[in-house]
């Protein structure tokens, strides 16, 4: 009994003793007991966030953690008024700059230093004084001109200090910043090319690539920044460098809706490929019934297509045919002069879409003119509520608004 | 017996010299993928040390970038462009000063004593010393020392001082680190650069190539560079580590070790003189 209450003890006090012993040796010893020389552990006298500990850096949240931005409280305008020695107030066309974020890498690339997703203004953490106890870390006039010139040097090949800074008269009065000036500057809509063609010389058996540009954009809905991503201003303003249109790689472009590993020749083709053709593709021609639908309604993959069934009840309810489509459900149930004419006789733009009176009648026009008897509370957007109407599909149905809404362009949140 | 003391004397500074503790000293670290051209280092120099008293609006003449400089006695330092293959819009700016080496050849060739390496680092020259043999122009490896050529009566060698009156006694950081917009010139203990040289190096090693010149060409010296281009590219020249010190001082100085080999070759002049003598009489 005594030998194992000792044993316990004993394994108690080494137990004890080690925990000491581990925590003395992570814990910061007071600086009485070095005599106030940090250097054993610290690299100066010193630490700061930055220079810590030999083999240990500051946990600063680079880009795996970034700043939450929110695209309306970010400011139009910014004056940087610290540093104005010799020259004028900066005035910083911040909104410009925010309103590209999404294809230049995002807040981050300048906002790199947010605490739990707060942005905080850059001399939050670069001091103006320059010290020589935080190397790593430039001054705030070092922090702005390379945060600035990064890119503007690299695009523009002009380093003129007047180009951001208007000097200032000795004598004269500060002329007066007026940032009214260039509030509410955004960029330029980027115009989209229709197609792109990559010429391809390596593969014998398919010597380009067409990219139907538009397309991706108008029909399938894809957002700039899904294939743009880390863009630089260069890419486009870089008027003296030869032309960088074509991109690094491709493959990491599509890749993410394209099996890109599968068949080369799917995209690698001999001559160019013609526009999108719903039949084509998938052997399933739109005409007429789903002409003019977005692709969402039918493909629910967001952004990814893939093939769905061709049978109407796979979509649709299994006894809906056809011949068995009761318009009443739109909300309109026709008259007897209207009740058997052809569907495409009054939807000849597709169905879903606003009736033409105008092929059979001269003087009537939709809405103001009703082949039928509208329901008590009228669709109060005619062409939304015809479209999912036009091809009840009661499976499904519920699910179309949600997709359709995802497809949309939504403020990126990289 | 002049000649040995002369000896002595060599010796005793070499060994004052290589017991200075170099690491202590201050350096610069030149970060020239930051570097913009701006040239206002050239100018805040030229200021600080009332070289020349041209507005900042002459230093801002990108016309003077057509030609690689060097340093002038007018100007301690002088920032060239250098292009960048494949790139024509893009260029890497490199200034150029004096090194100040932590084993400097100029402060070895000197005969008077006029230059000297400062124990915080910095190789200052004495213009009241100083004789104008200008065996420091031909002994620099880095070619820095100017001389005022159109000065007839009173010129001096011109070179970089790194800025000695104002770190020691202003407590300030070279006029030049001082005013770099783009703050691509740190100023701190050398020791403490070489650190965060390779830290940046570990961090960015797309940005830089893992070379910190200086840190080792010739016996390392204070300015330091940090280039993303091999040096050659870019006008620096290309040294092994031995100091210039190291590979003159031994052979000077067996010259004159203990007074022995001068007492012999005297002796043996003697012996050589009076063996003529007697064979003259004869």
């Amino acid at each position: 009994m005594l030998r194992n209450v000792l044993l316990v003890i004993s394994v108690i006090c080494l137990s004890l003793w080690w925990a000491h012993r581990a925590a003395a040796q992570n814990a910061m010893p007071p600086p009485s007991e070095t005599g106030g020389d940090c250097s054993p552990c610290h690299y100066t006298n010193t630490p700061s966030m930055d220079d810590l500990i030999p083999g240990r850096r500051c946990a600063r949240p680079r880009e795996s953690d970034p700043v939450a931005p929110k695209g309306d409280s970010a400011p139009d305008v910014v004056i940087m008024n610290q540093l104005t020695d010799i020259y004028v107030p900066v005035v910083f066309p911040h909104g410009l700059h925010a309103n590209m974020e999404n294809m230049g890498g995002g807040c981050v690339v300048c906002h790199h230093h947010g605490e739990s997703g707060k942005i905080v203004s850059c001399r939050h953490c670069h001091s103006a004084e320059t010290t020589a106890d935080n190397l790593r870390q430039p001054g705030l006039k070092g922090a702005y001109h390379r945060q600035c010139l990064a890119c503007h040097r690299e695009w523009g090949h002009n380093t003129d200090c007047q180009l951001c800074h208007a000097k200032r008269t000795p004598g004269q009065p500060d002329p007066k910043i007026d940032p009214t000036d260039i509030t509410g500057r955004l960029h330029p809509n980027v115009s989209i090319p229709d197609k792109r063609i990559y010429p391809t010389p390596g593969l014998p058996d398919g010597v380009m690539v067409t990219f139907q540009h538009k397309e991706h954009v108008d029909l399938f809905g894809k957002r700039c920044v899904d294939c743009h991503r880390k863009e630089n201003c260069s890419r486009c303003h870089d008027t003296v460098a030869p032309p960088k249109h074509i991109r690094q790689n491709t493959h990491e472009d599509c890749v993410g809706c394209h099996d890109v590993a599968a068949d080369c020749t799917k995209c690698h083709m001999n001559g160019e490929l013609p526009p999108f053709d719903h039949a084509r593709r998938s052997k399933f021609a739109l005409k007429p019934y789903h002409q003019g639908l977005a692709c969402q309604k039918c493909h629910k993959d967001n952004g990814i297509f893939t093939g769905n069934k061709t049978d109407c009840a796979s979509c649709h309810a299994a006894d809906w045919f056809p011949s068995s489509f009761d318009h009443a459900k739109t909300g309109l149930t026709l008259n007897e002069a209207h009740k058997d004419t052809d569907c495409l006789g009054c939807h000849p733009n597709g169905l879903g879409k606003e009736p033409d009176c105008s092929v059979c009648h001269d003087d009537k026009k939709f809405p103001k003119d009703v082949p039928g008897t509208l329901a008590a509370a009228p669709a109060p957007a005619p062409v939304a509520a015809a479209a999912p109407a036009a091809a009840p599909a009661p499976a499904t149905e519920n699910k179309a608004p949600v997709a359709v809404a995802e497809a949309a362009p939504a403020p990126d949140k990289k | 017996m002049g000649s040995s003391v002369a000896g002595a004397a060599f010796a005793q500074s070499a060994l004052a010299e290589s017991s200075a503790n170099a690491e202590d000293g201050y350096g610069m670290l030149v970060d020239t993928t930051e570097c913009i051209g701006c040239r206002k280092c050239e100018w805040a120099c030229a200021q600080e040390n009332k070289l020349s008293d041209k507005p900042v609006e002459a230093f801002e003449d990108p016309s003077a970038f057509e030609e690689p400089r060097r340093m002038t006695a007018d100007a301690y330092t002088v920032v060239n462009r250098y292009d960048i293959p494949d790139q024509p819009a893009q260029h890497t700016f490199v200034k150029a000063q004096c090194m100040h080496c932590l084993r400097p050849a100029c402060v070895s060739a000197c005969l008077v004593g006029a230059l000297r390496r400062q124990p915080s680092g910095q190789v200052t020259y004495d213009a009241w010393k100083c004789m104008g043999c200008r065996y420091c122009m031909v002994a620099c490896p880095f070619q820095v020392p100017a001389y005022q050529y159109d000065n007839a009566l009173t010129p001096v060698v011109s070179k970089c001082n790194f800025c000695f009156n104002r770190v020691q006694n202003e407590g300030k950081m070279p006029a030049c680190a001082d005013m770099c917009p783009p703050m691509c010139l740190t100023f701190a203990k050398r020791s403490e650069l070489l650190r965060l040289a390779h830290q940046k190096i570990e961090a960015n090693p797309d940005r830089y190539l893992d070379h910190v010149y200086g840190e080792h060409e010739l016996g390392g010296t204070a300015w330091m560079y940090l280039t993303s281009r091999p040096v050659t590219e870019l006008g620096l020249l290309e040294f092994d580590a031995k100091a210039i010190p190291d590979r003159t001082e031994p052979m000077q100085h067996a010259i004159f070790k203990m007074g022995v080999p001068p007492m012999l070759l005297f002796g043996l002049l003697t012996v050589a003189m009076k063996t003529f003598e007697h064979k003259e009489e004869e």
